[in-house]
């Protein structure tokens, strides 16, 4: 009791980080939740646009209409921000609609629309929609048709519409954020078990402590297996309290069956991360290093397997290193958990075999992890 | 004796290695990795080519604009938007299972459905071009249908509707900058971290000269040489290293990163200069104003340089835009966001006026942190330590 005691004491005075890690990994996942509503019916994407209507006239206000109906209409942006608002990607495109478009289009005298885009498929997908308007509206005006009829038949026209129908019973949008929210687990699990047990041994491995330690009447056995079950407990009441801070963000679909497997990818990954922070505190590194280690293995590892960018951005290069490592099992199950739409065996398979990898890294960590441990002894003896 | 110290200074600064390698290599190794997640990113949000299927069948071999229409989308060439499968239900059902298309195209009585797993840009790109095809077929049937007695055949009457519909008399032009990569802004706002960092070598260095807070620091307070030479000597010897962290820092992103810094390295370097200047001047005052010890002094300065990059859009780009445009004296205030605006500018604008405002905005926050630092360092006195 009094090694679990003295553990708890330095956890406690180390707690700061630990804090902030959790911090990190609420205020992220509290962005990503806030973005989307949740769905199992389909949902057209629509882009930013903002219009400057410069021609109030029949035709511009069924243009603009048919925009309003296929995108999303921004008005909050000044007209000296346009370039700002484009790269901050808080407007996709910006069509200016010069005055007197509509004489000039009824005339077919070369009318011209300017517009500005954010160089990404938002965008391209802003022009397809303003494209469609005038070619449609072209065309019957090419085939000789009055301004009235031009704008009736082309309304007519763009109202028909496609049925979609998905094949996922899954609520996948939901699921993306259940799997974006342990995706970052992989950042606050490296960063705070690592610093938390690295530390906590850091000041159980001092030089003067081992001496007071071994000359005491706690028998050195029972003192490791205390050490062990603290550093367990500890680790076991980090996954918990993650698992929980789940529960309470994303809400129901954390009952289902891939709630369940989110749970378990992420238990056997904690396990990974002990094994870890095990050997970095039997390392016996200067307490100051430990802070560049932990930066470099947590931040390294969750930005090339992708924690914080999907791992579907990354270059397929980073994704070949990033098969060396353990997180990229646990990101990558994540990531099947999301897609799996019916649970049998097939589907199950992948998931297994990345747990089996994630197990088989924690056991190479545990061989080495004893292997400096013999050699720390004898180096006393 | 002044460069004898600023000597000594600067030896003592490079043989700690902590210091070192928080000021002159973590920021490389986070743009190392800055660089392996977010290359690929502009390119990912450009619209590539959609995979799909259509369903064979009868209603499909009637329909011959509709599968035209497909089969010339997936052609190759530089405008091409789909690659087309034409196969089976089952097969298609699988492909999709297996998220090797993003969809399906069924032609039934009622007109053409569409099958997909997600909803998504692909997904909406692909039943807005359905619908397309869908809508021109109307325009031709409906126009045929009121032109059946004129003088015309009706594939005459079609192929010049479909030379309509494929080009249009409206030219769209296109003024969109070349400059609009935001996954610019991490980069730039790392550059303001390792400025701002820099104030660690400034926390490290009064640390040295101050007598409650090192042995070094009791010594050189009752040696002869006048206070204001070692603490100018050691400012100097700081700025040398962190000018170094951040030239290196510049270097190692634009040249091998690619990182696009604008094209006038003049001005990219004089921020460089500024912002070195603001965060070295903040840690001398942190050292000075505040009475603790050097690991608080240090996570003063880590968790401003923080929440200061966090705000100036290191980890959500957009939060920058976010904050100058609904609470812009935040960032008024804040020398990360200073430093990033400045890179911003000479990325994007032609003009230099926001570049200029950045620069004066820094110099004035380093002067009045370093009057503030001079005030409180001057005529220290300790009775007893």
């Amino acid at each position: 009791m009094i090694v679990f005691k003295t553990y708890l004491k330095i956890i406690n005075k180390r707690k700061w980080p630990i804090i902030l890690y959790t911090v990190l990994l609420i205020v992220f996942g509290s962005i990503t939740i806030s973005t989307s509503d949740d769905n199992i019916n389909f949902v057209a994407s629509k882009p930013d646009v903002l219009i400057v209507n410069n021609d109030d006239s029949a035709l511009t206000r069924s243009l603009v209409n048919y925009l309003e109906e296929n995108t999303n209409i921004i008005d909050t942006v000044k007209l000296d921000n346009v370039d700002d608002a484009l790269f901050y990607r808080e407007v996709n495109y910006v069509i200016y609609i010069p005055s007197d478009f509509e004489t000039a289009f009824m005339n077919d005298d070369n009318p011209s629309i300017t517009v500005k885009g954010s160089g990404d498929y938002y965008a391209s997908f802003g022009e397809i929609i303003l494209n469609r308007y005038l070619t449609v509206a072209n065309t019957y005006l090419r085939l000789g048709y009055d301004k009235e009829d031009i704008i009736s038949n082309t309304e007519s026209v763009l109202s028909n519409k496609v049925d979609v129908s998905l094949i996922n019973e899954t609520d996948t949008t939901t699921l993306a954020k259940v799997t974006y929210y342990y995706n970052f687990t992989n950042y606050s699990i490296l960063a705070g078990l690592i610093y938390a047990i690295s530390i906590v041994m850091f000041s159980f491995n001092k030089k003067m402590i081992c001496y007071r330690t071994e000359i005491s009447s706690l028998n050195k056995t029972k003192y490791n297996s205390y050490l062990l079950l603290s550093n367990g407990a500890f680790a076991l009441l980090l996954w918990f309290f993650y698992v929980l801070l789940s529960f309470i963000m994303l809400g129901s679909v954390m009952f289902s069956i891939s709630g369940l497997l989110y749970m378990i990818n992420s238990f056997f990954f904690v396990f990974f991360a002990l094994t870890l922070a095990l050997l970095l505190g039997k390392l016996k590194l200067d307490k100051n290093a430990v802070g560049g280690i932990i930066n470099v293995i947590a931040l390294g590892s969750s930005f090339l397997c992708g924690a914080f960018v999907p791992a579907a951005y990354l270059p397929d290069m980073v994704l070949k290193i990033a098969h060396v490592l353990p997180s990229y099992y646990f990101i990558n199950n994540n990531e099947l958990i999301k897609d799996i739409v019916t649970f049998d065996f097939g589907s199950l398979l992948p998931f297994v075999i990345n747990i089996l990898i994630m197990i088989g890294f924690s056991v190479i960590v545990i061989l080495l992890t004893n292997g400096i441990g013999k050699k720390n002894v004898n180096t006393n003896e | 004796m002044f460069k004898h110290n600023i000597i000594y200074s600067f030896k003592l600064l490079i043989k700690n290695k902590v210091l070192i390698f928080w000021t002159l290599f973590f920021p490389l190794i986070l743009a190392t990795f800055f660089h392996l997640a977010f290359s690929n990113i502009s390119d990912s949000e450009k619209l590539n080519i959609i995979d799909i299927a259509i369903i064979e069948n009868e209603l499909l071999d009637n329909n011959s604009y509709f599968k035209e229409s497909f089969v010339y989308l997936s052609s190759s060439n530089e405008n091409q938007l789909f690659d087309t499968i034409f196969t089976t239900e089952e097969d298609a059902k699988e492909l999709l299972t297996n998220n090797e298309i993003v969809g399906y195209i069924v032609l039934n009585g009622d007109g053409p459905s569409l099958v997909v797993k997600n909803s998504d840009i692909n997904t909406t790109i692909l039943k807005y071009v359905i619908e397309e095809i869908n809508q021109n077929s109307i325009i031709i049937n409906n126009t045929l249908e009121s032109s059946v007695n004129q003088n015309t055949t009706i594939n005459d009457i079609s192929n010049q509707i479909i030379s309509y519909l494929s080009s249009s008399n409206i030219s769209i032009t296109d003024q969109s900058s070349d400059n609009v990569d935001y996954m610019m802004l991490p980069f730039y706002s790392l550059v303001a971290m390792t400025a701002l960092y820099g104030g660690i070598l400034g926390v490290a260095m009064i640390n040295y000269f101050l007598a409650n807070m090192s042995s070094v620091g009791k010594r050189v307070s009752v040696s002869p040489t006048k206070k204001s030479i070692l603490i100018l000597s050691g400012v100097i010897a700081s700025y040398i290293i962190q000018l170094l962290g951040i030239s290196l820092l510049m270097f190692y992103t634009s040249v091998i990163l690619n990182i696009n810094y604008g094209s006038n390295v003049f001005l990219v370097f004089l921020l460089g200069l500024v912002g070195s200047l603001a965060g070295l001047s903040f840690g001398i005052a942190v050292s000075s104003l505040f009475k603790v010890n050097e690991d608080t002094k240090t996570g003063i300065i880590i968790s401003v340089t923080m929440l200061g990059c966090f705000l100036s859009g290191m980890m959500i780009s957009s939060l920058k835009y976010i904050i100058d445009k609904y609470i812009p004296i935040v960032n008024l205030f804040n020398p990360a966001s200073m430093i990033t605006d400045g890179l911003y500018s000479l990325y994007c604008y032609d003009n230099f006026n926001k570049y200029w405002f950045d620069i004066m905005s820094l110099l004035i926050f380093s002067l009045l942190l370093i009057l503030l630092s001079i005030t409180s360092l001057r005529r220290q006195k300790y009775d007893s330590i």
